[in-house]
């Protein structure tokens, strides 16, 4: 092992961790936010809506991401006349946009399950005390359902953070240069696949070392009442 | 017995109805739950309803809150009734916003406290208050620990309800009831999930707001109080008001062969 070349790759795979960072960000909130829309369908919408959830959920848990990506980014490259007609081959063409499109997608199906979960896990003991003091809708939602449904949701959703994180990786194979892409070129130039992969796990593990630790401390936060010892008195 | 009926009726005249049902009925397909049920609280009157399981009791108090929609029957809260519309399979409330706005005013206190998990004892509190009444923050949260005062765990107003004895937990359910200022508190077997010594403590809550002239209709299992906490006692079994009046008298001389069943196995 060299590892001095080890510090060097290190400093050039760290170039591509914002490009990481971003990629993972940006589809964990849209993902997420996509995810809440179908989680209230799957839970409210009746028939129809619990229908059309299910489809999606099959669809884009059911192939794999990597299908997905390659379909989203070759795929519709056939259709470029059309997609240049409505405007949008703009985002298309942007292998940046296309990894976001189909890790958002992706995540968004998987989080779905995982609110959906969370949400009618919530006892309906609390929902109908809830009522019979005169609220409903909104402020019903707002006030008891989903604070009841974030907590029971966060364990299973931490996990979908962090498996989202390292699916970033997966954007290299359409050209972008994060920390995976930049590891296969440096692997091209140099020959030493071994230090390279190990320099980028460490990386990945690193990342995960702080997301993990984040999420803890924010589950601590939500969940003194499941801490044995009472708060100390004010 | 007329005697008694008409002086009833003499004294409810001069005093409005916090709370009136007119035949109120109720399918659980296939089972009839309620066949025609009609009950009348004054203000100030402690109603013990009792009945076996099965009886009907529950539905009752679910009803006047429209956590059930029954299928006919007039229910009132101060004068005002609930409107329903009979829809094609069920009947549904008119307006939703009505029964909000009435649920305000009806404090329920469950079988098994329901008290809001991620919430502390006081946000418990002072939850309806602040959010569904919109009165002033700071004047509910002094109000609220002056009922947890009351019912006796002030010391307890920063703990989460997982971290209460049951007891603790109902005495807390009742001072989120009282904190709506409700007309009207209904009782849901308050005392049945509770350990034996723990029922005391609750029970104790419940003859204080009866002492201080509170509108409430308690579902019970606890002959004791029905006996000298309550002004008037009812009878359900199966779906039907079997005997009702004041429990010195249905206590002393009761009428039908249900309740006397009832009252021997009880």
């Amino acid at each position: 092992m060299d590892f001095t070349f080890m510090g060097e790759t290190f400093l050039t795979l760290l170039q591509g961790l914002p490009l990481t960072l971003e990629l993972a960000t940006t589809s964990i909130l849209a993902g997420g936010i996509l995810a809440v829309i179908i989680a209230l369908i799957a839970v409210i919408g009746g028939p129809i809506g619990r229908g059309f959830t299910q489809g999606y959920v099959f669809v884009f848990r059911g192939s794999p991401l990597l299908v997905q990506m390659f379909l989203i980014y070759y795929g519709l490259g056939q259709f470029r006349p059309l997609l240049q007609e409505l405007g949008i081959w703009i985002i298309f063409r942007e292998p940046y946009w296309c990894a976001v499109i189909s890790l958002t997608l992706n995540t968004a199906a998987y989080t779905s399950e995982i609110f959906r979960g969370g949400l009618q896990a919530v006892s309906i003991q609390q929902v109908e005390a809830a009522r019979a003091c005169g609220m409903s809708g909104p402020l019903l939602f707002r006030r008891i359902v989903l604070p009841i449904a974030i907590r029971q949701a966060l364990p299973a959703y931490g996990n979908e953070i962090i498996l989202m994180l390292k699916a970033t990786a997966l954007a290299s194979v359409i050209t972008i240069m994060e920390i995976t892409g930049l590891a296969g070129k440096l692997i091209a130039d140099s020959f030493r696949g071994f230090e390279v992969f190990i320099v980028a796990g460490a990386i990945y593990l690193a990342i995960t070392f702080v997301v993990t630790r984040l999420l803890m401390i924010i589950e601590f936060w939500l969940s003194p009442h499941l801490r044995m010892r009472p708060p100390s008195l004010t | 017995m007329f005697d008694r009926g008409t002086s009833l009726a003499a004294d409810n005249k001069n005093r409005t109805a916090a709370v009136s049902v007119k035949n109120l009925r109720k399918c659980f397909r296939p089972l009839e739950v309620l066949k025609g049920v009609s009950l009348e609280a004054c203000e100030g009157e402690v109603i013990s309803i009792l009945g076996s399981s099965g009886s009907g009791k529950i539905d009752v108090l679910r009803c006047i809150n429209m956590l059930e929609v029954p299928d006919s029957g007039e229910i009132c809260i101060g004068g005002e009734m609930f409107g329903l519309t009979k829809g094609r399979c069920k009947t549904q409330p008119a307006d939703r916003r009505q029964v909000d706005r009435l649920r305000e005013h009806i404090g329920m206190v469950f079988q098994n406290f329901n008290l809001w998990s991620h919430m502390t004892i006081l946000e418990n509190v002072i939850e309806a208050p602040v959010h569904v009444q919109k009165r002033n923050r700071a004047e509910c949260i002094e109000e609220a620990e002056a009922l947890l005062e009351r019912v006796g765990i002030a010391d307890k107003r920063n703990y989460y309800p997982a971290h209460l004895s049951g007891g603790q937990q109902q005495r807390a359910a009742i001072a989120r009831a009282l904190a709506q200022r409700p007309k009207v508190m209904l009782f849901d077997e308050p005392t049945s999930a509770l350990d034996p010594e723990l029922v005391g403590e609750v029970l104790k809550v419940m003859r204080s707001l009866a002492e201080e002239g509170r509108t409430m209709l308690v579902v019970t299992h606890e002959m004791a109080f029905a006996r000298d906490g309550s002004s008037r006692v009812v009878f359900l079994h199966k779906g039907v008001v079997e005997e009702e009046g004041a429990p010195d008298e249905i206590f002393q001389n009761p009428k039908s062969d249900r309740f006397k069943q009832f009252l021997s196995n009880g």
